[in-house]
Protein backbone atom coordinates (compact mmCIF):
# COMPACT_ATOMS: atom_id res chain seq x y z
CA UNK A 1 0.00 0.00 0.00
CA UNK A 2 2.81 2.35 -0.12
CA UNK A 3 2.99 5.39 -2.43
CA UNK A 4 4.62 5.59 -5.31
CA UNK A 5 8.08 6.85 -4.91
CA UNK A 6 11.37 7.51 -6.81
CA UNK A 7 11.66 6.73 -10.37
CA UNK A 8 9.69 3.67 -11.72
CA UNK A 9 8.68 2.25 -15.20
CA UNK A 10 5.67 0.39 -16.86
CA UNK A 11 5.56 -3.18 -16.33
CA UNK A 12 5.22 -4.99 -19.30
CA UNK A 13 5.80 -9.29 -19.77
CA UNK A 14 8.07 -7.98 -22.57
CA UNK A 15 10.51 -6.50 -19.85
CA UNK A 16 9.38 -8.23 -17.35
CA UNK A 17 13.05 -9.65 -16.75
CA UNK A 18 14.85 -6.56 -17.06
CA UNK A 19 12.44 -4.92 -14.55
CA UNK A 20 13.40 -7.67 -11.71
CA UNK A 21 16.24 -7.12 -12.02
CA UNK A 22 16.51 -3.11 -11.20
CA UNK A 23 17.56 -2.82 -7.62
CA UNK A 24 16.57 0.25 -6.63
CA UNK A 25 12.98 -0.05 -7.76
CA UNK A 26 10.74 0.89 -5.87
CA UNK A 27 7.55 1.05 -7.73
CA UNK A 28 5.34 0.10 -11.42
CA UNK A 29 2.66 0.10 -13.09
CA UNK A 30 0.63 -2.16 -14.79
CA UNK A 31 -1.67 -1.86 -17.53
CA UNK A 32 -4.83 -2.98 -15.46
CA UNK A 33 -6.73 -4.71 -18.45
CA UNK A 34 -4.30 -7.17 -18.98
CA UNK A 35 -4.22 -8.58 -15.66
CA UNK A 36 -7.29 -11.40 -14.24
CA UNK A 37 -9.30 -10.28 -11.48
CA UNK A 38 -9.03 -13.31 -9.56
CA UNK A 39 -4.88 -13.33 -10.40
CA UNK A 40 -2.74 -15.31 -10.30
CA UNK A 41 -0.24 -12.37 -11.37
CA UNK A 42 2.27 -12.79 -13.91
CA UNK A 43 5.20 -14.22 -12.18
CA UNK A 44 7.28 -11.50 -12.44
CA UNK A 45 4.71 -9.24 -11.29
CA UNK A 46 4.34 -11.44 -8.43
CA UNK A 47 7.83 -11.49 -7.59
CA UNK A 48 7.80 -6.90 -7.35
CA UNK A 49 4.94 -7.80 -4.50
CA UNK A 50 6.86 -10.24 -2.81
CA UNK A 51 9.54 -7.34 -2.25
CA UNK A 52 7.11 -4.90 -1.56
CA UNK A 53 7.37 -3.04 -5.05
CA UNK A 54 3.96 -1.06 -5.19
CA UNK A 55 2.20 -1.58 -8.01
CA UNK A 56 -0.66 1.08 -9.71
CA UNK A 57 -3.12 -0.34 -11.78
CA UNK A 58 -3.34 1.66 -14.95
CA UNK A 59 -6.54 1.69 -16.79
CA UNK A 60 -6.61 2.58 -20.90
CA UNK A 61 -10.08 1.15 -21.51
CA UNK A 62 -12.93 2.34 -19.01
CA UNK A 63 -13.68 5.46 -21.34
CA UNK A 64 -14.31 7.91 -18.59
CA UNK A 65 -15.11 10.10 -21.04
CA UNK A 66 -17.55 8.04 -22.94
CA UNK A 67 -20.65 10.23 -23.33
CA UNK A 68 -22.31 7.18 -21.93
CA UNK A 69 -22.19 5.93 -18.89
CA UNK A 70 -19.05 4.00 -17.53
CA UNK A 71 -19.07 0.15 -18.09
CA UNK A 72 -19.88 -0.94 -14.38
CA UNK A 73 -18.33 -4.05 -15.58
CA UNK A 74 -14.84 -2.26 -16.32
CA UNK A 75 -15.04 -0.72 -12.49
CA UNK A 76 -15.40 -3.95 -11.21
CA UNK A 77 -12.54 -4.88 -12.75
CA UNK A 78 -10.16 -2.30 -12.03
CA UNK A 79 -11.65 -2.56 -8.24
CA UNK A 80 -10.65 -6.01 -8.24
CA UNK A 81 -6.92 -5.70 -9.95
CA UNK A 82 -6.51 -3.18 -7.09
CA UNK A 83 -7.37 -5.49 -4.24
CA UNK A 84 -5.27 -8.18 -5.64
CA UNK A 85 -2.04 -5.68 -6.15
CA UNK A 86 -2.97 -4.30 -2.88
CA UNK A 87 -2.44 -0.53 -4.76
CA UNK A 88 -2.07 2.64 -2.69
CA UNK A 89 -4.06 4.37 -6.02
CA UNK A 90 -5.60 3.03 -10.02
CA UNK A 91 -5.04 5.62 -12.64
CA UNK A 92 -7.22 6.25 -16.04
CA UNK A 93 -7.60 8.68 -18.47
CA UNK A 94 -9.36 11.89 -19.69
CA UNK A 95 -10.32 10.28 -22.72
CA UNK A 96 -12.85 8.29 -24.13
CA UNK A 97 -12.00 4.90 -26.28
CA UNK A 98 -15.36 4.00 -27.54
CA UNK A 99 -18.58 5.41 -28.83
CA UNK A 100 -22.12 3.96 -30.78
CA UNK A 101 -20.60 0.75 -30.34
CA UNK A 102 -17.26 1.23 -32.25
CA UNK A 103 -14.00 0.84 -30.65
CA UNK A 104 -11.39 3.57 -31.67
CA UNK A 105 -8.30 1.03 -30.27
CA UNK A 106 -7.16 4.33 -28.86
CA UNK A 107 -7.41 7.16 -26.01
CA UNK A 108 -9.52 9.88 -28.03
CA UNK A 109 -9.83 13.69 -26.97
CA UNK A 110 -12.51 15.23 -24.98
CA UNK A 111 -14.06 18.34 -26.85
CA UNK A 112 -13.55 21.12 -23.65
CA UNK A 113 -16.76 21.95 -22.82
CA UNK A 114 -18.94 22.08 -20.05
CA UNK A 115 -20.97 19.54 -21.14
CA UNK A 116 -17.75 17.14 -21.53
CA UNK A 117 -16.29 18.07 -18.24
CA UNK A 118 -19.87 17.22 -17.07
CA UNK A 119 -19.77 13.65 -19.07
CA UNK A 120 -16.40 13.26 -17.17
CA UNK A 121 -17.52 14.21 -13.64
CA UNK A 122 -20.44 11.81 -13.66
CA UNK A 123 -18.27 8.82 -14.85
CA UNK A 124 -15.53 9.29 -12.51
CA UNK A 125 -17.86 9.18 -9.53
CA UNK A 126 -19.92 6.44 -10.61
CA UNK A 127 -16.01 4.64 -10.90
CA UNK A 128 -15.14 6.31 -7.36
CA UNK A 129 -18.03 4.41 -5.67
CA UNK A 130 -16.74 1.34 -6.24
CA UNK A 131 -12.76 1.91 -6.49
CA UNK A 132 -11.74 0.20 -2.98
CA UNK A 133 -8.46 3.09 -3.47
CA UNK A 134 -8.24 7.31 -5.00
CA UNK A 135 -8.31 7.81 -8.55
CA UNK A 136 -5.59 9.65 -10.30
CA UNK A 137 -6.88 11.18 -14.00
CA UNK A 138 -4.14 11.36 -16.91
CA UNK A 139 -4.85 14.18 -19.40
CA UNK A 140 -3.82 12.23 -22.71
CA UNK A 141 -1.83 13.62 -25.86
CA UNK A 142 -4.17 14.49 -29.08
CA UNK A 143 -3.22 15.22 -32.45
CA UNK A 144 -6.24 17.33 -32.66
CA UNK A 145 -8.74 19.54 -31.17
CA UNK A 146 -12.31 19.76 -31.45
CA UNK A 147 -13.84 22.27 -33.17
CA UNK A 148 -15.89 24.01 -30.27
CA UNK A 149 -13.62 23.82 -27.29
CA UNK A 150 -14.76 27.11 -24.70
CA UNK A 151 -12.22 26.21 -22.02
CA UNK A 152 -8.39 25.54 -22.66
CA UNK A 153 -6.89 22.54 -21.39
CA UNK A 154 -5.40 23.97 -18.32
CA UNK A 155 -9.03 25.13 -17.42
CA UNK A 156 -10.17 22.06 -18.57
CA UNK A 157 -8.51 19.68 -16.42
CA UNK A 158 -8.41 21.98 -13.17
CA UNK A 159 -12.63 21.73 -13.56
CA UNK A 160 -12.62 17.86 -13.66
CA UNK A 161 -10.28 17.33 -11.03
CA UNK A 162 -11.70 19.75 -8.63
CA UNK A 163 -15.37 18.62 -9.64
CA UNK A 164 -14.08 15.15 -8.73
CA UNK A 165 -11.28 15.21 -6.08
CA UNK A 166 -9.36 13.09 -8.08
CA UNK A 167 -5.05 13.80 -8.38
CA UNK A 168 -3.65 14.41 -11.23
CA UNK A 169 -1.48 11.59 -13.18
CA UNK A 170 1.02 14.46 -15.01
CA UNK A 171 2.58 12.91 -17.99
CA UNK A 172 5.32 15.62 -19.26
CA UNK A 173 5.70 14.03 -22.45
CA UNK A 174 1.81 15.25 -23.22
CA UNK A 175 2.36 18.50 -22.04
CA UNK A 176 5.29 18.67 -24.48
CA UNK A 177 3.14 16.65 -27.54
CA UNK A 178 0.14 18.76 -27.16
CA UNK A 179 2.02 22.34 -26.58
CA UNK A 180 4.40 21.77 -29.90
CA UNK A 181 1.36 20.37 -31.98
CA UNK A 182 -0.91 23.81 -31.24
CA UNK A 183 2.31 25.56 -31.78
CA UNK A 184 2.51 26.78 -28.15
CA UNK A 185 5.37 26.89 -25.38
CA UNK A 186 5.27 23.41 -22.77
CA UNK A 187 6.94 25.20 -19.92
CA UNK A 188 3.69 28.09 -20.53
CA UNK A 189 1.05 25.01 -20.88
CA UNK A 190 3.10 23.48 -17.24
CA UNK A 191 3.25 26.32 -15.59
CA UNK A 192 -0.93 26.44 -15.60
CA UNK A 193 -1.63 22.83 -15.10
CA UNK A 194 -3.00 22.25 -10.95
CA UNK A 195 0.44 20.84 -10.04
CA UNK A 196 0.05 20.64 -6.54
CA UNK A 197 -2.39 17.72 -7.34
CA UNK A 198 0.32 15.48 -8.94
CA UNK A 199 0.23 12.06 -7.90
CA UNK A 200 3.09 11.08 -10.22
CA UNK A 201 4.26 11.99 -13.50
CA UNK A 202 4.61 10.07 -17.05
CA UNK A 203 7.52 10.40 -19.04
CA UNK A 204 8.08 8.69 -22.06
CA UNK A 205 9.57 8.56 -25.74
CA UNK A 206 7.92 9.55 -28.99
CA UNK A 207 9.01 11.11 -32.68
CA UNK A 208 8.36 13.21 -34.81
CA UNK A 209 6.28 12.04 -38.29
CA UNK A 210 4.59 14.67 -40.89
CA UNK A 211 5.72 17.68 -38.76
CA UNK A 212 3.74 16.72 -35.82
CA UNK A 213 5.51 14.98 -32.36
CA UNK A 214 3.50 11.79 -31.57
CA UNK A 215 3.89 10.63 -28.39
CA UNK A 216 4.38 7.08 -29.20
CA UNK A 217 6.05 5.01 -26.62
CA UNK A 218 8.35 3.59 -28.99
CA UNK A 219 11.14 5.66 -29.12
CA UNK A 220 13.54 7.62 -26.92
CA UNK A 221 12.27 10.00 -24.38
CA UNK A 222 13.58 13.30 -26.10
CA UNK A 223 15.91 15.65 -24.74
CA UNK A 224 12.94 18.51 -24.86
CA UNK A 225 10.77 16.24 -22.62
CA UNK A 226 13.77 15.23 -19.88
CA UNK A 227 14.07 19.22 -20.03
CA UNK A 228 10.43 19.97 -19.37
CA UNK A 229 10.35 17.28 -16.53
CA UNK A 230 13.83 19.09 -14.73
CA UNK A 231 11.76 22.37 -15.01
CA UNK A 232 8.33 20.31 -13.19
CA UNK A 233 11.27 19.33 -10.34
CA UNK A 234 13.24 22.58 -10.02
CA UNK A 235 12.55 24.35 -6.79
CA UNK A 236 10.09 21.23 -5.68
CA UNK A 237 10.48 18.19 -4.26
CA UNK A 238 10.26 15.94 -7.08
CA UNK A 239 7.06 13.66 -7.77
CA UNK A 240 7.75 9.91 -8.30
CA UNK A 241 8.03 9.45 -11.83
CA UNK A 242 7.18 6.34 -13.85
CA UNK A 243 8.55 5.79 -17.72
CA UNK A 244 6.21 4.34 -20.55
CA UNK A 245 7.66 2.20 -22.75
CA UNK A 246 5.09 0.03 -24.63
CA UNK A 247 7.20 -1.60 -27.81
CA UNK A 248 10.45 -1.53 -30.35
CA UNK A 249 12.24 -2.40 -27.22
CA UNK A 250 15.49 -1.51 -26.84
CA UNK A 251 18.84 -3.07 -25.20
CA UNK A 252 18.91 -3.15 -21.59
CA UNK A 253 21.69 -0.78 -21.02
CA UNK A 254 19.83 2.00 -23.23
CA UNK A 255 16.81 1.04 -21.36
CA UNK A 256 18.77 1.59 -18.47
CA UNK A 257 20.59 4.67 -19.11
CA UNK A 258 16.70 6.14 -19.91
CA UNK A 259 16.05 5.31 -16.36
CA UNK A 260 18.88 7.40 -15.01
CA UNK A 261 18.42 10.54 -17.21
CA UNK A 262 14.91 10.49 -15.83
CA UNK A 263 16.56 10.48 -11.85
CA UNK A 264 18.94 12.64 -13.20
CA UNK A 265 16.19 15.32 -14.34
CA UNK A 266 14.29 15.19 -11.41
CA UNK A 267 16.64 14.67 -8.97
CA UNK A 268 15.77 10.91 -7.67
CA UNK A 269 17.76 8.65 -6.64
CA UNK A 270 19.20 6.13 -9.29
CA UNK A 271 17.28 2.53 -9.59
CA UNK A 272 19.24 1.05 -11.89
CA UNK B 1 -21.92 -1.55 -25.00
CA UNK B 2 -24.94 -0.86 -26.98
CA UNK B 3 -25.35 -2.36 -30.27
CA UNK B 4 -28.80 -1.26 -30.89
CA UNK B 5 -28.30 1.85 -32.87
CA UNK B 6 -26.81 2.46 -36.44
CA UNK B 7 -23.59 3.00 -36.62
CA UNK B 8 -22.66 6.68 -36.74
CA UNK B 9 -24.67 9.49 -36.25
CA UNK B 10 -28.07 10.24 -37.59
CA UNK B 11 -28.56 13.74 -37.39
CA UNK B 12 -31.79 15.27 -36.35
CA UNK B 13 -33.58 17.01 -40.17
CA UNK B 14 -32.35 20.50 -40.13
CA UNK B 15 -29.54 19.91 -38.37
CA UNK B 16 -25.60 20.63 -39.39
CA UNK B 17 -24.40 17.32 -38.12
CA UNK B 18 -25.12 15.49 -34.71
CA UNK B 19 -26.04 16.81 -31.99
CA UNK B 20 -25.27 16.16 -27.75
CA UNK B 21 -21.90 14.51 -26.88
CA UNK B 22 -22.90 10.78 -27.70
CA UNK B 23 -23.76 11.59 -31.19
CA UNK B 24 -20.75 13.43 -31.83
CA UNK B 25 -18.29 11.19 -29.94
CA UNK B 26 -19.99 8.50 -32.39
CA UNK B 27 -19.46 10.26 -35.42
CA UNK B 28 -16.11 10.73 -34.44
CA UNK B 29 -15.10 7.32 -34.26
CA UNK B 30 -16.79 6.14 -36.96
CA UNK B 31 -14.58 8.71 -38.87
CA UNK B 32 -11.41 7.52 -37.71
CA UNK B 33 -12.42 3.31 -37.53
CA UNK B 34 -15.18 2.88 -40.02
CA UNK B 35 -14.83 5.18 -43.40
CA UNK B 36 -17.34 7.55 -41.72
CA UNK B 37 -17.37 11.48 -43.53
CA UNK B 38 -15.51 13.49 -40.91
CA UNK B 39 -17.63 16.17 -38.99
CA UNK B 40 -17.69 19.89 -40.40
CA UNK B 41 -14.75 21.58 -38.25
CA UNK B 42 -12.44 19.59 -37.51
CA UNK B 43 -9.03 19.74 -38.70
CA UNK B 44 -8.72 17.33 -41.76
CA UNK B 45 -5.09 16.16 -41.78
CA UNK B 46 -4.82 16.40 -38.44
CA UNK B 47 -7.50 13.40 -38.27
CA UNK B 48 -5.77 11.63 -40.73
CA UNK B 49 -2.51 12.19 -39.03
CA UNK B 50 -4.44 10.40 -36.19
CA UNK B 51 -6.56 7.97 -38.39
CA UNK B 52 -2.74 6.71 -39.55
CA UNK B 53 -0.95 7.05 -35.96
CA UNK B 54 -3.81 4.52 -35.10
CA UNK B 55 -3.44 2.05 -37.85
CA UNK B 56 0.21 1.88 -36.60
CA UNK B 57 -0.32 1.45 -33.14
CA UNK B 58 -3.10 -1.70 -33.92
CA UNK B 59 -0.73 -3.17 -36.25
CA UNK B 60 1.64 -3.21 -33.58
CA UNK B 61 -0.88 -4.77 -31.12
CA UNK B 62 -1.61 -7.38 -33.92
CA UNK B 63 1.67 -8.11 -34.66
CA UNK B 64 2.17 -9.59 -30.89
CA UNK B 65 -0.54 -11.86 -31.36
CA UNK B 66 0.48 -12.50 -34.91
CA UNK B 67 4.43 -12.61 -34.83
CA UNK B 68 4.91 -15.36 -37.03
CA UNK B 69 2.18 -13.30 -39.27
CA UNK B 70 3.77 -10.08 -38.85
CA UNK B 71 7.56 -11.61 -39.46
CA UNK B 72 6.34 -13.07 -42.34
CA UNK B 73 5.66 -10.16 -44.02
CA UNK B 74 8.21 -8.18 -42.61
CA UNK B 75 9.24 -4.92 -43.78
CA UNK B 76 5.36 -4.98 -45.55
CA UNK B 77 3.89 -6.02 -42.32
CA UNK B 78 2.74 -2.13 -41.40
CA UNK B 79 1.56 -0.83 -44.76
CA UNK B 80 0.04 -4.98 -45.75
CA UNK B 81 -1.90 -4.33 -42.31
CA UNK B 82 -3.05 -0.87 -42.96
CA UNK B 83 -4.07 -1.49 -46.28
CA UNK B 84 -6.27 -4.18 -45.07
CA UNK B 85 -7.32 -2.72 -41.81
CA UNK B 86 -8.01 1.06 -42.90
CA UNK B 87 -11.84 1.86 -42.51
CA UNK B 88 -12.37 -1.77 -40.67
CA UNK B 89 -13.36 -1.17 -37.21
CA UNK B 90 -11.35 -3.43 -34.64
CA UNK B 91 -12.50 -6.60 -33.77
CA UNK B 92 -9.91 -6.90 -31.29
CA UNK B 93 -5.84 -7.60 -31.93
CA UNK B 94 -6.49 -11.58 -31.99
CA UNK B 95 -9.57 -11.32 -34.83
CA UNK B 96 -7.76 -8.66 -36.76
CA UNK B 97 -5.08 -10.52 -37.40
CA UNK B 98 -6.63 -13.96 -37.87
CA UNK B 99 -9.15 -12.06 -40.59
CA UNK B 100 -6.14 -10.49 -42.15
CA UNK B 101 -4.41 -14.08 -42.52
CA UNK B 102 -7.37 -15.48 -43.70
CA UNK B 103 -7.87 -12.41 -46.69
CA UNK B 104 -4.24 -12.93 -47.05
CA UNK B 105 -4.91 -17.08 -47.56
CA UNK B 106 -7.94 -16.38 -50.02
CA UNK B 107 -5.54 -13.94 -52.00
CA UNK B 108 -2.84 -16.26 -52.17
CA UNK B 109 -0.47 -13.89 -50.62
CA UNK B 110 -0.16 -15.04 -46.83
CA UNK B 111 4.00 -15.46 -46.47
CA UNK B 112 4.76 -19.07 -45.21
CA UNK B 113 5.59 -18.60 -41.64
CA UNK B 114 2.02 -16.80 -41.83
CA UNK B 115 0.41 -20.37 -43.26
CA UNK B 116 1.93 -21.80 -40.35
CA UNK B 117 0.37 -19.47 -37.46
CA UNK B 118 -2.99 -19.64 -39.23
CA UNK B 119 -2.74 -23.36 -39.00
CA UNK B 120 -1.79 -23.57 -35.76
CA UNK B 121 -4.35 -21.29 -34.88
CA UNK B 122 -7.23 -22.63 -36.72
CA UNK B 123 -6.62 -26.79 -35.35
CA UNK B 124 -6.76 -25.30 -31.92
CA UNK B 125 -9.40 -23.18 -32.35
CA UNK B 126 -12.85 -23.15 -34.27
CA UNK B 127 -13.45 -19.22 -35.76
CA UNK B 128 -16.37 -18.26 -37.35
CA UNK B 129 -15.20 -15.27 -38.28
CA UNK B 130 -18.67 -12.85 -36.36
CA UNK B 131 -17.59 -14.52 -33.10
CA UNK B 132 -14.76 -15.00 -30.64
CA UNK B 133 -12.60 -17.84 -31.08
CA UNK B 134 -13.51 -21.07 -29.25
CA UNK B 135 -11.32 -24.04 -28.34
CA UNK B 136 -11.77 -27.06 -29.86
CA UNK B 137 -12.38 -29.96 -27.48
CA UNK B 138 -12.06 -32.95 -30.02
CA UNK B 139 -8.96 -33.73 -32.01
CA UNK B 140 -8.93 -31.50 -35.38
CA UNK B 141 -6.48 -31.10 -38.19
CA UNK B 142 -6.13 -27.26 -39.70
CA UNK B 143 -4.75 -26.73 -43.52
CA UNK B 144 -3.24 -23.19 -44.41
CA UNK B 145 -2.06 -23.36 -48.06
CA UNK B 146 0.92 -26.13 -47.51
CA UNK B 147 0.42 -25.98 -43.90
CA UNK B 148 -1.41 -28.34 -41.85
CA UNK B 149 -1.32 -28.75 -37.75
CA UNK B 150 -2.68 -31.45 -35.68
CA UNK B 151 -4.30 -30.58 -32.21
CA UNK B 152 -4.81 -33.37 -29.65
CA UNK B 153 -5.94 -33.17 -26.14
CA UNK B 154 -5.32 -29.38 -26.94
CA UNK B 155 -1.58 -30.00 -28.51
CA UNK B 156 -0.92 -28.63 -31.62
CA UNK B 157 2.03 -29.66 -33.70
CA UNK B 158 2.85 -28.89 -37.33
CA UNK B 159 2.57 -31.76 -39.30
CA UNK B 160 3.77 -30.84 -42.30
CA UNK B 161 5.93 -26.98 -42.50
CA UNK B 162 6.01 -25.91 -45.65
CA UNK B 163 9.51 -25.72 -46.92
CA UNK B 164 11.47 -22.57 -45.95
Amino acid sequence: MTRPQGVGIGWRPEIAGFVAELPGLRFVEVVAESLAPDGPLPPGLAALRERDVTVVPHGVRLSLGGAEPVDPARVTHLARVAELVDAPLVSEHIAFVRAGGLEAGHLLPLPRTREAVAAVTANVRRAQQELPVPLALEPIAALFDWPDDELDEADFLTEILDATDTELLLDVANVYANARNRGRDPQALLDRLPLDRIAYVHVAGGAEHGGLYHDTHTDPVPTEVLELLGALCAGRRPPPLLLERDGHYPPADVLRAELDALATAAGHPVVT
Amino acid sequence: MSTNRPVGPTPPPGAAGPVGLAARQAALVAALVAGAPLPAGFATDRVDAARRALLRKRAGEVARHWPLLAAGLGDAWPATFAGWAAGRPTAGSLRDGWDLARALRDRGTLPQLGAEELAAREAAHRYDGRNPPRRRRLPALARSGDAVALQLAGRVRLLRPTRR
